[in-house]
């Protein structure tokens, strides 16, 4: 533990005699009041520093302001964080003993983590933010009627390319196979979306849980078209230096590796598949509370702080993801419009399919390892 | 031997000396603990005794049934094998020379000329791999050469420089051509340079020393130097995840990613990383006989 998260420890220590004194007299009160500080004193009473397991850019390496408000209310209790490189990495390290409060998996991770007893649900009237959020996003983070995820941020898996030099025949994720763009192609390192596009392409009937047939198909299809593909690319930021370099025209991108190539002055276009069941995926990253956690409303605080309309013009602005909080908006048109902000249902059919629980993840990842290697 | 000389000895030899193993103990407990625990602890999980995932578990052979089984994992060990014989043979190649002038040439500054071989290590790995993206990609030195000189069209540049096996084998070689070059040049410096002289006396011409009585006493440094890039290289996985691009993908990439990219399969990741540990340690075994100087 480094100089401050003792100091901080030593000073809530403190802090917490007080507070244990002064609940004893707050049961004798009544009404809201009351209630209210004995919310804050329930706060105040949990100690030490906030530990959160997230993605790097949502920390103290550049995501500050969206969780400067918490930051701001409990100075003494200030986010401490652990990195995760995708929902398998934090898997591995909430089983190898990390003990976080919270952490952040995508959608489709929902049910697996609802229902492997390392997550508990949230007490969302203590989100005062709750209100504002996309409902349609809300009902996504909820297993058995309980509110295990918190969503936060989310956007599209679609297709980048480079229109001065692509000519796409459909809007099709077949552009990410197009035998004429050889070497200048991009595939995103995931486990299921790989094999879930080519279900998408085959028009399987369900993609995210494909029969062991059509699965081999998929995995068929992947290898039979990797010869094409320049890498794979796993950090947006080699994504981008990718497109600038001019090494590669078409890729699997989020919307805002879209604006910042735009931004760079590159002639791109984001296409959303459209060709017959064809659609975009989206994501929307959810807030999870780990079971046992010593800081739950420290925990509740932290998101409500990231969930407030401020944070998420913030993340709008500047990351490029959208945010579930209804009333942010962003600065950009253009990200207005690749996100279609306005619509509730963005991330929902009939404009894009949302990420889902996959009952055979194990099968998926094993079978796109095997790509890979092939 | 006198008497009181022979009284001492006793002394010593009543009193155990622990001199040996108080020497011993710390670097054997350290490779007990951090190399030998941890590889038996793999060894449990590439038979699921161990399991990252709270299920029921039991032991069984099916990881390592599958992987013998399923070619893709052997043809890619295969791959990641070949391409790192090729950077150890071609980097061995090209040190020797470097290292022969070092070592023989009777240059008076050889220790300068080594301090200047080993000198990109002042700069970071990373660093020194990243800076090869600048230099062969699509637009980057040798392509632009290529195009300021009309040997290729703007338009087409040649792609295989960068996110290929290629690339891959010329960074490796790169990185890890001065430790090849110096177990050479440890061994040619210590050879007795009379026997040259014998060789030079007896008749011999220049070739044939070399090929006579340097080359075979050279041949252990040689060995050293081939496993120093060997070993490491064929389970290497940075390189080729940063200029390796779908086709430089090694055998080392698709160990890290069972163990964290995808579905966490720690059982499998196992059992490619003692595979690959087995065949290393045999190979170890074959070249040390090599080692021998005869």
């Amino acid at each position: 533990m480094d100089r401050d998260g003792v100091f901080e420890k030593r000073v809530t220590r403190s802090k917490a005699l007080k507070v244990a004194a002064a609940a004893s007299g707050a049961a004798l009160l009544a009404g809201r009041g009351a209630a209210a500080e004995a919310a804050q004193f329930q706060l105040d009473a949990e100690s030490g520093r906030l530990q959160v397991l997230d993605w790097a850019g949502y920390g103290n390496d550049g995501g500050q302001p969206m969780f400067a408000a918490y930051v701001k209310a409990h100075p003494n209790n200030k986010p401490q964080f652990t990195y995760m490189t995708n929902e398998a990495d934090a898997l591995a390290k909430l089983h190898a003993g990390l003990k976080p409060d919270l952490f952040r998996p995508y959608v489709g991770w929902v049910k697996y983590f609802a229902t492997s007893g390392l997550v508990q649900p949230w007490d969302t009237s203590k989100i005062s933010n709750f209100k504002h959020l996309n409902p349609f996003m809300i009902k996504a983070g909820q297993y058995g009627g309980k509110q295990y995820g918190i969503p936060e941020d989310w956007g599209f898996d679609a297709v980048l390319y480079r229109s001065d030099k692509v000519k796409p025949k459909a809007k099709s994720w077949g552009l990410l196979y197009d035998e004429r763009y050889k070497g200048k192609i991009a595939w995103f390192d995931d486990p299921v979306e790989n094999l879930t596009i080519a279900g998408l392409i085959f028009g399987f009937k369900d993609p995210w849980n494909q029969t062991d047939a059509e699965l081999k198909q998929s995995q068929q299809f992947l290898i039979s078209k990797k010869h094409l593909v320049r890498t794979i690319w796993s950090s947006e930021t080699d994504l981008w230096q990718l497109f600038g370099s001019g090494d590669v025209w078409i890729a699997l991108a989020w919307p805002n590796d879209w604006v910042q190539m735009k931004k760079k002055g590159l002639p791109v276009v984001y296409m959303h598949p459209s060709v017959g069941k064809q659609k975009p995926i989206a994501w929307v990253g959810m807030f999870m509370l780990l079971n046992g956690t010593p800081r739950p409303n420290l925990a509740h605080a932290y998101v409500d702080a990231w969930s407030s309309a401020k944070s998420g013009k913030w993340l709008e602005d500047n990351y490029g993801y959208g945010h579930s909080n209804t009333l942010a908006r962003p600065s950009s048109s253009d990200l207005l419009r690749a996100l279609q902000l306005t619509n509730p249902h963005a991330v929902g059919l009939p404009n894009a399919y949302l990420d889902r629980d996959v009952p055979r993840r194990a099968v998926y990842a094993k079978l796109w390892e095997e790509v890979k290697a092939a | 031997m006198g008497g009181g000389e022979g009284r001492l000895t006793a002394g010593r030899r009543a009193r155990p000396d622990l001199t040996t193993p108080g020497l011993l103990a710390p670097p054997l407990a350290w490779l007990a603990i951090f190399f030998l625990v941890p590889i038996g602890i793999v060894a449990l999980y590439s038979v699921n005794v161990l399991d990252l995932l709270p299920e029921p578990h039991a032991f069984t052979w099916s990881a390592w049934h599958s992987f013998f089984s399923n070619s893709i994992y052997l043809t890619l060990f295969w791959k990641s094998v070949k391409m790192s014989l090729i950077v150890s043979a071609l980097v061995v190649a090209v040190a020797y020379p470097l290292a022969y002038y070092l070592a023989l040439s009777g240059t008076p500054r050889k220790y300068v000329l080594l301090l200047v071989l080993i000198a990109p290590f002042l700069t970071s790995y990373l660093l020194r791999v990243l800076a090869w993206k600048v230099i062969l990609g699509d637009q980057g030195v040798v392509n632009t050469f290529l195009f300021w000189t009309g040997i290729r069209s703007a338009g087409h540049p040649i792609s295989a420089l960068l996110y290929s096996r290629f690339a891959v084998m010329l960074v490796l070689g790169y990185v890890w051509l001065p430790f090849v070059a110096l177990p050479i040049f440890v061994s040619l410096e210590s050879l007795d340079t009379r026997l040259l002289e014998a060789a030079s006396d007896l008749g011999a011409s220049r070739w044939q020393t070399f090929r006579r009585v340097t080359l075979p006493l050279s041949i252990p440094g040689v060995i050293a130097a081939f496993l120093f890039v060997f070993i490491p290289t064929v389970g290497e996985f940075i390189t080729p995840s940063l200029v390796g691009g779908a086709s430089g993908y090694m055998y080392g990439n698709q160990i890290v990613d069972l163990f964290g990219t995808g579905f966490p399969d720690w059982e499998t990741g196992s059992v490619l990383s003692l595979f690959l540990l087995g065949v290393v340690a045999a190979l170890t075994v074959v070249f040390s006989r090599f080692m021998r100087v005869r």
